[in-house]
């Protein structure tokens, strides 16, 4: 072969590579869903590749900042995202959100009213729950041998180095100014700071701040008394049955992870088809069950097992769900949380 | 022989290394024998288990990781070594003045924090409106594999001198036919290891592709990062493993070709970083 052709052939080599590389599938609609990991159950996404013959790609993100970068930064064509309460408040405020088509959600009938109409997204304009928890107190029976029931009992000095808190500033403060019986979302100045007094003396308290691997400590049994969200204590639960969990009585702080899409979406009727087919009762009671998260659907408890219904952390009752409040964007007054947060861990 | 009675004479230096070996190596080795564990956390030890290196073959995200990952890793392989050769083969040619600042500036990538890197190519590929998603991740790689690809060549090359193709072409051989015959056949450990090494920094980039990805490009080691916020499983740990054994294999083999190509010189380099 002489030198152009031997180019040649390199250089067309080279170009059917890339192409290939570009379109890995073959002309199938795709739906393009970004969200946590394993945040589906793999069944369903196949089932609803097969009935619509369509591509589900699934990607993941690990936090709500990391999502909003993506979105922010342009050029990523997501088609479904799955942003927490707080954020889809932020992506509303900052117009990143395409109003969703309730009309072919028929399905978002069966969403309990609970979670209707959140304050985050008044008449679910731009979202619809996918699953939620609650902040409470997860505690081991073997050392906490009194049931605690509310956030004062963290303060106990018989749990001196045994107190495991998230580590996260608004949850933690928010914990703090519901103990003195204020909103979790005070923008008060003067509420903030008796908040952060009080928190200090928690401190002494405090094994760790630990948001990630809280659980592995109270399963380890390093840690006896947390604060827990519901989804995490049923699964600590799992492992060591001697894990009990309450939501107390002052009340506490929820979440939620929503169904969202972002604008600009190219398949935005293909996102609201996978929606009101994982809201479908029958659907939804397979997907949960298998993911072990709260089903926002009621009419999937006929489908759904003894011990998923039976599960109480990830069933809270009304009466629990009840007290509990949305954390709420403060405004400015986010740097106040941050400062008074980093003054606590440093302990000043 | 030196090094031998160092350490004879010297017992603190061989405790220094030790401790230095044991402060890299012991994480490592904690993944690859938590991989092994026969329990969900990975605090306890509760026997010994394969399991979660079968379960990763049924995790149909991990599986689509993994196809991206090689999809990327071998496009950009390919083309940042043909790329990267032909650099290097170019600069030997040169004689310029401003052959230092070109050679600079193709090193530039090695030093260039990854951040930086990451940051500046996605603001580039949202300026022209790519979509991001394989082909931009792709992009990227053979950007940084390129200078590593063009280190390993020119380094190989150093070491070749001028008398064979001076040789070829007193001999009648075409400018092509040199290159094809003479230059390319002793330069070819070389080619060989900057393709290994451009492989594995592809298959292990985490930070660029992070910046870069999109829909249906997320690779093994952005699956690795999103899945960690769930707590680490032994299923990650295994995964962690599989790709720490392949990076070493990938290594050692790039360090081999480059010292059998030079034994006949009897020297041995090192891989330059």
């Amino acid at each position: 072969m002489n030198k152009k052709k031997w180019f040649a052939v390199v250089l067309t080599g080279l170009f059917a590579l890339t192409l290939l590389a570009g379109c890995g599938n073959s002309g199938k609609e795709t739906l393009n869903l970004y969200s946590w990991v394993d945040n589906f159950d793999e069944d369903m996404i196949k089932k609803f590749e097969e009935e619509n013959n369509v591509k589900v790609n699934y990607t993941n993100f690990a936090n709500n900042e990391e999502l909003l970068a993506k979105l922010k930064a342009g050029g990523a064509d997501y088609d479904l995202i799955q942003p927490s309460d707080y954020m889809v408040a932020s992506m509303i405020k900052q117009d990143l959100l395409e109003p969703l088509d309730l009309n072919n959600i028929p399905n978002f009938q069966y969403v309990t009213d609970r979670f209707k109409n959140p304050e985050y997204d008044p008449d679910n304009k731009y979202s619809i729950i996918y699953t939620s928890g609650v902040t409470g107190i997860a505690y081991n029976k073997k050392y906490v041998t009194e049931e605690p029931k509310h956030w004062e009992d963290l303060w106990n000095a018989k749990y001196k180095g045994k107190v495991l808190l998230l580590d996260d500033n608004r949850e933690v403060i928010g914990m703090s100014l519901k103990k003195a019986g204020k909103s979790n979302s005070s923008t008060n100045d003067e509420e903030i700071s008796a908040a952060v007094d009080d928190l200090r003396n928690l401190v002494p308290n405090v094994l760790a701040f630990d948001t990630d691997s809280i659980k592995q400590k109270m399963i380890a049994e390093e840690g006896w008394i947390a604060m827990m969200w519901s989804g995490d204590a049923a699964f600590t639960q799992a492992e060591n049955p001697d894990i009990e969990f309450v939501v107390p009585e002052e009340g506490s702080t929820i979440w939620s992870d929503n169904y969202a899409i972002p604008k600009g979406a190219k398949n935005k009727a293909l996102a609201e088809k996978f929606i009101n087919f994982m809201l479908d009762p029958q659907n939804s009671a397979k997907n949960y069950e298998s993911i072990g998260y709260s089903n926002p659907v009621t009419e999937a408890k006929q489908y759904q097992s003894e011990e998923y219904n039976n599960n109480h952390m990830i069933n809270l009752t009304d009466d629990e769900l009840g007290r509990t409040e949305w954390l709420l964007d403060v405004g400015d007054k986010i740097q106040m949380y941050d400062r008074f947060w980093s003054e606590l861990k440093s302990g000043r | 022989m030196k090094s031998n009675t160092l350490n004879r004479k010297n017992p603190l230096l061989s405790i220094h290394s030790f401790l230095m070996m044991a402060f890299i190596y012991i994480p490592v080795i904690v993944i690859i024998v938590y991989s092994f564990n026969d329990s969900r956390l990975s605090m306890s030890w509760e026997g010994f288990t394969f399991d979660w290196y079968l379960s990763l073959l049924d995790n149909r995200n991990v599986m689509e990781a993994l196809k991206n990952s090689l999809i990327i890793a071998l496009t950009s392989t390919i083309v940042s070594t043909v790329l990267g050769t032909m650099a290097a083969i170019a600069m030997r040619k040169l004689m310029s003045k401003s052959k230092g600042a070109i050679a600079g500036l193709l090193y530039m990538p090695i030093v260039v924090p990854d951040i930086i890197m990451g940051l500046s190519l996605l603001v580039l590929f949202s300026q022209l409106g790519l979509d991001l998603g394989k082909t931009t991740v792709i992009i990227a790689h053979i950007t940084f594999s390129i200078s590593y690809v063009y280190v390993i060549v020119s380094s190989r090359m150093a070491n070749m001198g001028n008398q064979l193709e001076e040789a070829a072409s007193d001999l009648g051989a075409t400018q092509w036919e040199t290159f094809r015959y003479v230059v390319l056949p002793s330069i070819w450990p070389g080619v060989i290891a900057g393709a290994l090494i451009a492989f594995t920094l592809s298959i292990d980039d985490f930070l660029i592709s992070f910046f870069v990805a999109g829909p249906n490009s997320s690779t093994l080691p952005i699956y690795i990062y999103s899945s960690v916020k769930r707590g680490i499983s032994p299923e990650i740990n295994a995964l962690c493993t599989i790709m720490i054994l392949v990076s070493v294999a990938l290594i050692i083999l790039a360090q081999w070709l480059l010292n059998r190509g030079n034994r006949e010189e009897k020297k041995t380099s090192m891989l330059p970083f």
